[in-house]
């Protein structure tokens, strides 16, 4: 069978058809397109080729014969067609819509996912979706594409149909293709210059100065992104400057222009939201745009980043200084909906735009931050006033029914988005890095500082109460610590409503802004860290830098907010924990905890606490477990040795007191369900996992001996509870927890306390769950919450093998008593009690539940990779359910869990090796393991990824059961007819071998054969793999 | 022994319910819905508007005749909660058909009684 037969013969159909085709009748035109584009489909070896049985080889080399060849025909076919059509006036039905079929036709030809000369192992990912394909043709295409006249027609073409909503999306698509066009195409920067500026001025003629249609935005975006995506920045640069000029203008215009019609999009609930996603994908690109300064002198874009930043405020606010819900007529719409617990907050729904919104802010700092402020001091000032004539009205005539709440309302929607914006432009969202100080706030910060009165700055920071324009001077004060305390402003304006008890007419969702804020806000810019900085703006320093009174009162204040909100918002689930979060923030780092300490109001919450007293047990549980973490992070702060004491007096102990109380009153047993013992109970493993949750290295050693004394008392617990889940349930929690957090840092004897701790929970659990069977046959994954616990547990105590701080075991010196010379209980021991105890409670329809599964393929992997001798002395039931596991797991489950499959068949495979049995259960078993990695590997499509894992088990197995692998090759190579193929293969296997025979568990022989093994997927891999 | 005990009310005597923040109930704890005395089996939360204060909803099973209740109420408000009585009890004999009668709550051979004080 010859390769190449297949594409030549459409040659010579493909050539006829072009010389006819331009006057043939309709119907031959729109049969021929027919053929033409289902051909397409069929070399395209996308998802939508049929399946022929044809091997991945043989449609990989169809498929580059025919993109160099005739899929360039078949464009300039297209091409001439549509230069046909562009060029006829009065298009009747019939032709406009063969117009359209040769546009689509067109758009494939433009979106197709060009093979590289060299396969290699790009045949796996070759049936791979072809979703987002940018244009990355051959040298081949040069001629074809860099040719202006193709370019200029998609543009008439666009032109002459942009108001039809179905052709129009197509000829988008073409141009966005081309603006993505990139690689060996281009002979030199030179050319793609020319191509990108001649580009550029034929979008500037299509979208100047028409009225954008609906259906363009969403194409005309991608057009402009792929633009600024692909083509690199010292091309841009290099395009005319008036040229640019005019591009970036004309960005920044549709930019406002989307923004706007995304906000009447919103306002109208329209369900397809078309200039929504318009408007992200072009702010996504201002982003890939500003963030580079070594091509584009500073302030290039300053100008345009304010009308974008303007525009946006402006569709945020309500009229008159905004266009909020306002629909295209200028009416106002207003409409209360009921929004339910899982709809998103704004500032997560939206942080993409705000993350670009406030980057835009940063670059034109110089009129960003002084007008957020602005509009910030003038909401504030309305919102006061505001609240007090309804105080006025309330005392005036008391209960008159319902206040009309619009003006609030309408003032609570501004002061949302202001703070949202604020908290995007001052600081980044982090996770697990520092937080610092963007570097465009600080510079700005530093320039005006010579011109700024400190005294002045720190006395509007400092009083939140007053007006910031009736202090005197107060135009002369830093504007970013203005800003700050604008947002301290507002929240001034929310404590003294409360204190006026108004609080019923303040608006939660502002409560939870303020506080979020100021999370972000303490997180960077409290307690600078002037190391982390080049240089420092002396107002930052001086307003919330170390040892400053600047930065104890801001905590003292900020503590008194987190007091009042935990107090007065308790039934706002969501505010109650953006609040205590901003807590765990002033105390995580220890430097703010030193001052958090030594505010009074610190230990009045820890006694409050402490006593479980209203309002603070009110909170919900998650929030009271978050409270308590806090609380214990806060007792490592540095405080003298007395003091200590006295804390940990004040916050421990009265748990330990007050749960001790409880369990050993006598009658305990009978009164244990009574609400208000059972309250207790819960309240106590509550603050239990809050407690393990605060475990940081140099506190475990504490914690972990306070735990302690808890975990044998839960264990009683589990007897006595042992018909209520969710108490059993919270319980394992607990375990769980100070596993998670803290055996990491243990020292061996400690370790094995919480091992005996732990067997002896899960020997209750298990006598507990003696024959108890679970009827319910719509049972939910929550129903299973404590087998999921218990797989976590098991999990987490054997994760000390792999992460393991306790060598460096400082901590403990001074609480561990020598080493442990009888080594009672090992992790093994519990481990394998625990699966013994799982492994018969699974069951195949568990494992439908995502989190199940996961859990459970992630234990039995690990216990393969770090017991894998005690596999095994599994009973042999289990045994047997674990080896089926392992083969569902990997034939019938995602890929992650068959990866995990994989690496746990590596060790099992040696641990035979070693035992150098080879008529135990586990030997027969990892030979028909062989059989099913050599399948995945040789015959079937599977994820790259996945190769590694694959081929370290298949070596593995492959030393193991050297004759049936040999015979596996023989039966491969004996099925193959083609005598050529044969050789190949034969060849292939050969050398995949050479450089490890005889194959031995030697790590440089293995290293040998992974490479080898790569080779051999990229020669012979798309030979046998077939679709 | 059931010839004692009356399975589906509980005896009312003083104070039979305590009062208690709408946001500190539980699911799985109990409350007093339309007068009822229920377990919690749904609790969600929502309001109107974006700048509304938030509303409890909750769906209650009644502990003796197993009929469903819902309430909506502002999560400040406070809620009645029956002090309930839970206590457990092997079973030692059953009779031909007793089995069917047993409330649903039992786990094979025990069975609950919730008594509302």
């Amino acid at each position: 069978m010859n390769n190449a037969s297949m594409p030549s013969t459409y040659s010579y159909h493909l050539e006829n058809q072009n010389h006819h085709l331009l006057f043939a009748s309709i119907f031959w035109q729109t049969l021929a397109c027919s053929i033409l584009t289902a051909l397409l489909s069929e070399f395209s070896s996308s998802s939508k080729t049929s399946n022929i049985g044809l091997s991945m080889e043989f449609h990989g080399n169809c498929k580059r014969i025919f993109q160099e060849d005739d899929l360039r025909q078949i464009f300039m076919l297209t091409v001439e067609v549509l230069q046909e059509f562009s060029r006829r006036e009065n298009l009747n039905a019939q032709m406009s819509s063969v117009f359209q079929r040769y546009l689509a036709l067109a758009n494939q030809v433009l979106s197709w996912n060009f093979l590289p000369p060299n396969l290699g192992r790009h045949y796996i990912a070759m049936f791979e979706s072809s979703q987002n394909v940018m244009l990355k043709p051959t040298e081949l295409w040069r001629e074809t594409l860099l040719d202006i006249r193709v370019m200029e027609l998609f543009f008439t073409v666009h032109r002459k149909i942009r108001e039809d909503t179905d052709m129009a999306q197509d000829s988008l698509q073409c141009l966005a293709q081309l603006a993505s066009l990139h690689g060996p195409v281009f002979p030199d920067e030179g050319s793609q210059v020319d191509y990108l500026a001649h580009f550029i001025e034929g979008l500037l003629n299509t979208i100047n100065g028409v009225e954008i249609e609906d259906s363009e935005a969403m194409g005309i975006s991608s057009v402009f992104s792929n633009l600024i995506t692909v083509f690199p920045r010292n091309v841009l640069t290099a395009i005319p400057n008036e040229l640019f000029s005019s591009f970036v203008n004309c960005l920044t215009h549709l930019t406002c222009s989307f923004g706007r019609s995304a906000a009447l999009e919103e306002v109208l609930d329209k369900d397809d939201m078309v200039y929504m996603e318009a408007y992200d994908k072009l702010l996504e690109s201002w982003l890939t745009l500003v963030q580079d300064d070594k091509h584009f002198h500073k302030g290039f874009f300053t100008q345009h980043a304010v009308q974008v930043f303007n525009s946006y405020i402006q569709c945020h606010l309500a009229a008159p200084d905004g266009t909020r819900n306002l629909t295209a007529n200028g009416v106002a719409s207003r409409e209360e909906e009921e929004i339910s617990e899982l709809q998103e907050d704004d500032r997560d729904q939206f942080s993409d735009q705000l993350a670009s919104v406030g980057m835009l802010g940063r670059i034109a700092a110089e009129h960003c931050i002084p007008l957020l402020t602005s509009l910030l001091e003038d909401r504030v000032t309305r919102l006061h006033g505001q609240l007090q004539r309804h105080q006025q009205q309330l005392l005036a005539s008391p209960g008159s029914g319902s206040i009309d709440n619009k003006v609030l309302d309408d003032l609570y929607e501004d002061i949302h988005w202001l703070i949202l914006v604020t908290g995007y432009l001052l600081a980044n969202d982090t996770q697990g890095e520092t937080p610092l100080i963007p570097p465009e706030v600080m510079e700005y910060s530093i320039k005006h500082s010579t011109e700024v009165d400190i005294n002045t700055t720190l006395q509007i920071l400092g009083s939140p109460g007053e007006k910031a324009s009736s202090i005197p001077g107060y135009n002369r004060t830093d504007s970013v610590i203005r800003l700050l305390s604008a947002i301290l402003r507002v929240s001034e304006v929310e404590s003294r409503a409360i204190r006026a008890d108004l609080t019923h007419l303040l608006s939660p969702q502002m409560g939870k802004d303020i506080v979020w804020f100021l999370k972000r806000w303490a997180k960077t810019y409290l307690l600078v860290d002037e190391k982390l900085y080049d240089q420092i703006s002396l107002p930052f320093n001086t307003a919330f830098g170390a040892d400053t009174e600047g930065s104890q009162w801001i905590v003292g204040y900020l503590l008194e907010k987190v007091i009042s909100n935990l107090a007065v918002w308790s039934s706002e689930q969501d505010l109650a924990n953006d609040t205590v979060q901003l807590l765990v923030t002033l105390v995580e780092r220890r430097e703010r905890a030193n001052l958090v300490i030594q505010c009074e109001n610190w230990w009045n919450l820890a006694k409050q606490f402490a006593r479980r007293s209203p309002p603070l047990h009110f909170l919900s549980s998650s929030v009271q477990r978050t409270l308590m973490k806090a609380l214990v992070l806060g007792g490592f702060a540095h405080m003298d040795t007395d003091t200590k004491q006295q804390y940990w007096t004040e916050v421990l102990q009265p748990l330990q007191q007050r749960f001790l109380n409880v369990i050993n009153q006598e009658n305990f047993q009978q009164i244990c369900q009574e609400e208000e013992v059972k309250q207790e109970i819960t309240a106590t493993l509550e603050a239990l996992c809050g407690i393990a949750e605060a475990t940081q290295i140099d506190n475990v050693a504490i914690l972990f001996n306070f735990l302690m004394d808890f975990l044998t008392n839960c264990i009683g617990l589990m007897e006595v509870y042992k018909n209520t889940p969710e108490t059993v349930n919270l319980i394992i929690e607990v375990f769980v927890e100070v596993a998670h957090k803290q055996i990491c840092y243990l020292g061996e004897s400690k370790a094995m306390n919480l091992y005996e701790a732990c067997l002896t929970l899960l020997q209750v659990y298990s006598k507990n769950n003696l024959g108890r069977q679970r009827i319910d046959v719509t049972a939910e994954e929550d129903q299973y919450q404590d087998l999921l616990l218990i797989m976590e547990l098991l999990t987490n105590l054997l994760s000390k093998e792999f992460i393991d701080f306790s060598d460096t075991d400082e901590v403990f010196r001074g609480h561990e008593p020598g080493q442990a010379a009888n080594r009672s209980v090992s992790a093994a021991d519990v481990v394998l009690y625990g699966v013994n105890l799982v492994l018969p409670l699974m069951s195949q329809d568990l494992l439908k539940f995502p989190s199940l599964c996961n859990q459970y393929y992630k234990l039995i992997t690990f216990i393969c990779e770090i017991f894998p001798e005690k596999i095994p002395q599994l009973p042999e039931d289990l045994f047997k359910s674990l080896m089926y596991s392992l083969e569902l797991g990997m034939s019938s489950m995602s890929s992650e869990v068959c990866q995990l499959c994989l690496e746990a068949l590596t060790p099992l495979a040696e641990q035979c090796a070693k035992a150098q049995e080879t008529d135990s259960s586990l030997f027969l078993a990892t030979r028909h393991f062989l059989k099913m990695v050599f399948d995945m590997l040789v015959l079937q499509k599977h994820n790259t990824e996945m190769t590694t894992a694959a081929g370290e088990a298949f070596y593995t197995l492959v030393c193991l059961h050297q004759a049936e692998y040999s015979e596996l090759v023989e039966t491969l190579l004996s099925s193959q007819q083609d005598p050529v193929i044969y050789q190949r293969l034969a060849d292939a296997f050969n050398k995949l071998t050479a450089s490890s025979t005889p194959p031995s568990l030697d790590r440089k022989q293995k290293m040998a054969f992974l490479k080898s093994l790569e080779e051999f997927m990229a020669n012979v891999g798309g030979l046998l793999c077939v679709k | 022994m059931a010839d004692e005990i009356d399975f589906t009310t509980g005896d009312a005597g003083a104070s039979s319910t305590y009062p208690m923040q709408c946001s500190a109930l539980r699911k799985n704890g109990f409350v007093v819905l339309k007068g009822r005395p229920c377990k919690i089996v749904e609790m969600s939360t929502s309001k109107t508007g974006k700048h509304g204060h938030a509303k409890v909803h909750l769906v209650g099973i009644d502990i003796f005749t197993g009929k469903k209740y819902e309430d909506i109420c502002p999560s400040t408000h406070n809620m009645d909660v029956p002090n309930i009585k839970r206590n457990d009890y092997q079973v030692s004999l059953f009779t031909d058909g007793a089995f069917r009668q047993l409330p649903n709550c039992c786990h094979n051979d025990k069975f609950q009684l919730l008594q509302v004080n």
